[in-house]
């Protein structure tokens, strides 16, 4: 066994380095690290940054303009972007759709789709869950009905993530009212700019309207924008979740967080000292630290099985449970570390105490990360997966 | 033993009730002191006609549970203890109270000091400030009365994550009437310990009961989410917490007046306790609900920020089981 990286992962951690340094602006790195709202052009500058590096798609084979990277060089530029607060790459297209479509789609759909998501013409965002399907996603209801050269679309969409800046969202659909639930679904790319779409902003807890509805009424989309075949959309998307399960376990937001809490910890007075030195205190850092540090590793033991071709199992489920709860463990004890002042209202852009525009964060980033253990499946449905594959044995 | 309401107290319960579905806004505070409400939370030599923890309890509770953001606590706090110091109470007036620094977690004194009877340095969080008659400040071991239009003294408003408006109170040698020692008001701190406790247990209440309504209703692989265990069982879970929670609220109100080493016993065990059940039940209300529960719209989201803001004023529980663990005082 050899836990260290090789000189070649060694060699490309030092690139990521360097680039970060060289192209993050410190502006755009204190907001992301604050949780402030990000522009549309933020990501998108972003994004070019990467693409002229080529690095905007590392998951993506390099015949279709991606970085091909291993596994493990995933990890490594994750976990130094998280590191060095770099905004997050928005997933729709490169991590979600991408892959779907180059394992799926036609020919022609991916000559057109694909390099339109590397060079930023298309903003994709995904339309699974409903508002009486969310982690029964098979129960969807939005319906597309077949007329000519085209589908009809009606119904309605939640949870769209970042949909308001989107002109493109790929959708499950129900094609068929007939057999299992899962066989009558259909993978369909719409076209915002329809006439029929209209999106609404959802406003969090936190003042941030990052998800959406979105509603289509008989929106006429192109039979050519289908993936696949007709009523077998399940498959696409049950490929396309396990992409998103990628960086499931969040170390390096992990990595970002304990250190913020850290400096946090050093700043704020506690019986005349730093808060770091109380015993009680530093009790609990330790403890999530402990946590993080196995946790990191058994993702490095589930990524070098990737790498090695096994593909991953009920492993994904338990990284996203410890994941999440050692973020939202970490998120407690910021606002915790900063008493008193974790009590303005964090609606963002909002007027709040001189100075304290982190004790603010802390109380937002609280409440925007109470996503992370609901979306994507949430963690009860991650529970019933492990308990489900055990039971099997 | 009898942990019944009195005749009294259940006629207060009543009215309290009626007047919190009766009035909202900026209708409901007129509504509170015709009926008697800030009254109730005095005593008779405070310049009220009840003032027993179990009044305050009760109230605090009702109000939490209605969801009202009024700053009532600061107002009780300092108005006890001005009476306490034999200072003039401001009758019906709004009062605030300036406990919470910057660059600390739970510390007193550490953003603001004292030379001669001028106070310099900043306060933050008070709740009510703008507008109020007096405000009472907390200094390293003292209590000061602090005139709002003093010279020196500057109000910075921003609203609060409870829905009540908040001010950064900045000093510049402001003049201040020093009250006592911190250590001897005791009483009146742990009277505000009290209600933001009983406020929370009625915002845990209120989000405990709109969890349990919700997995009633809504159904996902063909059932109602209260069908499947893994909920089941977490609700249960959180069932059995919310009585650890009434319970520590009880102690606490049946404590007040006990000698001050046992009172404060109770302070700080009522906080640990609330506030680890109010942590969890923001945590696992919102969880319970999916998404909806971190909508803006959604009725959860007002209940989950009160509950944030009573789980931090006045020291939260990680302050408080310190100072129970080290036999400190709660206040000093």
């Amino acid at each position: 066994m050899d836990m260290r990286f090789t000189p070649d992962e060694l060699a490309f951690r030092d690139e990521v380095r360097a680039f970060l340094k060289a192209e993050l602006d410190p502006g755009l790195a204190r907001k992301v690290r604050l949780h402030d709202e990000l522009t549309k052009a933020e990501m998108e500058g972003w994004h070019a940054k990467l693409q002229a590096r080529g690095w905007l798609a590392g998951n993506w084979p390099t015949e279709f303009g991606g970085a091909g990277w291993t596994p493990i060089q995933r990890h490594i530029f994750e976990e130094e972007s998280a590191r060095a607060h770099a905004p997050r790459i928005v997933p729709f297209g490169i991590a979600m759709l991408g892959p779907v479509l180059q394992k799926f789609g036609s020919k022609e759909q991916q000559d057109h789709w694909l390099p339109r998501i590397l060079n930023g013409d298309d903003w994709w965002c995904q339309g699974y869950s409903e508002p009486g399907a969310g982690s029964d996603l098979a129960g969807l209801r939005c319906a597309a009905v077949r007329q000519g050269d085209h589908y009809v679309v009606t119904g309605q969409k939640t949870w769209t993530t970042l949909g308001q800046h989107a002109n493109m969202i790929f959708c499950l659909v129900r094609t068929s009212t007939e057999g299992k639930k899962q066989e009558g679904i259909s993978f369909l790319l719409i076209d915002m700019d329809s006439p029929g779409v209209t999106v609404r902003p959802i406003v969090l807890l936190d003042g941030t309207a990052e998800v959406n509805e979105v509603w289509f009424d008989e929106v006429r989309v192109p039979v050519a924008n289908l993936v696949g075949e007709e009523n077998q959309g399940w498959t696409y998307a049950k490929y396309l979740l396990t992409h998103e399960r990628t960086n499931i376990a969040g170390v390096g937001f992990a990595t970002a967080a304990l250190d913020n809490l850290q400096r946090v910890a050093r700043a704020q007075v506690h019986r005349g000292q730093p808060l770091s030195q109380d015993p009680l205190f530093a009790a609990q850092l330790a403890e999530v630290e402990i946590e993080l540090m196995a946790m990191s590793t058994t993702n490095l033991r589930m990524l070098s099985q990737a790498a090695q071709g096994q593909a991953p199992g009920i492993e994904s489920s338990m990284l996203k449970i410890k994941g999440t709860q050692i973020r939202q463990r970490l998120d407690a004890l910021t606002r915790r570390a900063y008493g008193g002042q974790a009590s303005a209202l964090p609606t963002l852009g909002n007027e709040g105490p001189d100075g304290a525009d982190e004790a603010l964060s802390a109380t937002a980033t609280w409440l925007n990360n109470r996503k992370l253990s609901i979306y994507g499946g949430s963690n009860e449905i991650q529970r019933s997966i492990i308990a489900g594959a055990l039971a099997k044995g | 033993m009898d942990f019944q309401l009195s005749d009294d107290h259940r006629m207060l319960q009543d009215s309290l009730r009626g007047i919190l579905t009766r009035h909202t806004g900026e209708a409901l505070w007129p509504a509170l002191v015709e009926a008697g409400v800030p009254a109730a939370l005095l005593t008779e030599d405070e310049g009220g006609f009840d003032g027993s923890g179990a009044a305050i309890a009760l109230i605090f509770q009702e109000l939490g549970r209605a969801g009202v953001a009024l700053p009532l606590i600061p107002a009780m706090i300092a108005a006890a203890a001005f009476a306490q110091a034999g200072q003039p109470a401001e009758d019906g007036a709004a009062l605030a109270f300036a406990d919470a620094e910057p660059g600390t977690r739970h510390d007193r004194g550490v953003a603001i000091s004292v030379q001669g009877d001028r106070l310099t340095g900043r306060k933050t969080m008070v709740a009510g400030a703008e507008g109020a008659a007096a405000i009472l400040v907390t200094t390293a071991d003292a209590l000061w009365r602090l005139a709002p239009d003093a010279p020196g003294v500057t109000i910075r408003p921003y609203p609060m994550l409870d829905g009540q408006r908040g001010a950064d109170l900045i000093l510049e040698d402001a003049p201040a009437t020093r009250l006592g020692a911190i250590a001897d008001f005791g009483g009146p701190l742990a009277r505000g310990v009290l209600a933001h406790s009983a406020l929370a247990l009625g915002a845990i209440t209120a989000a405990v009961d709109l969890t349990l309504d919700y997995l009633k209703q809504r159904k996902q692989f063909g059932q109602p989410l209260i069908a499947f265990q893994a909920l089941a069982h977490r609700m249960a879970d959180l069932a059995v917490e919310v009585e650890q929670a009434r319970s520590a609220v009880t102690n606490l109100s049946g404590h007040l007046d006990a000698e001050p080493a046992l009172r404060d016993r109770h302070v700080q065990a009522c906080k640990v306790t609330v506030g680890r059940v109010a942590r969890l039940v923001a945590e696992d209300a919102v969880q319970l609900h999916g998404g909806i529960g971190m909508t803006e719209e959604y009725a959860l989201g007002g209940m989950i920020r009160r509950l944030l803001a009573a789980e931090t004023a006045m020291g939260d529980a990680d302050w408080h089981l310190e100072r129970f663990a080290r036999g400190e005082p709660a206040f000093a």
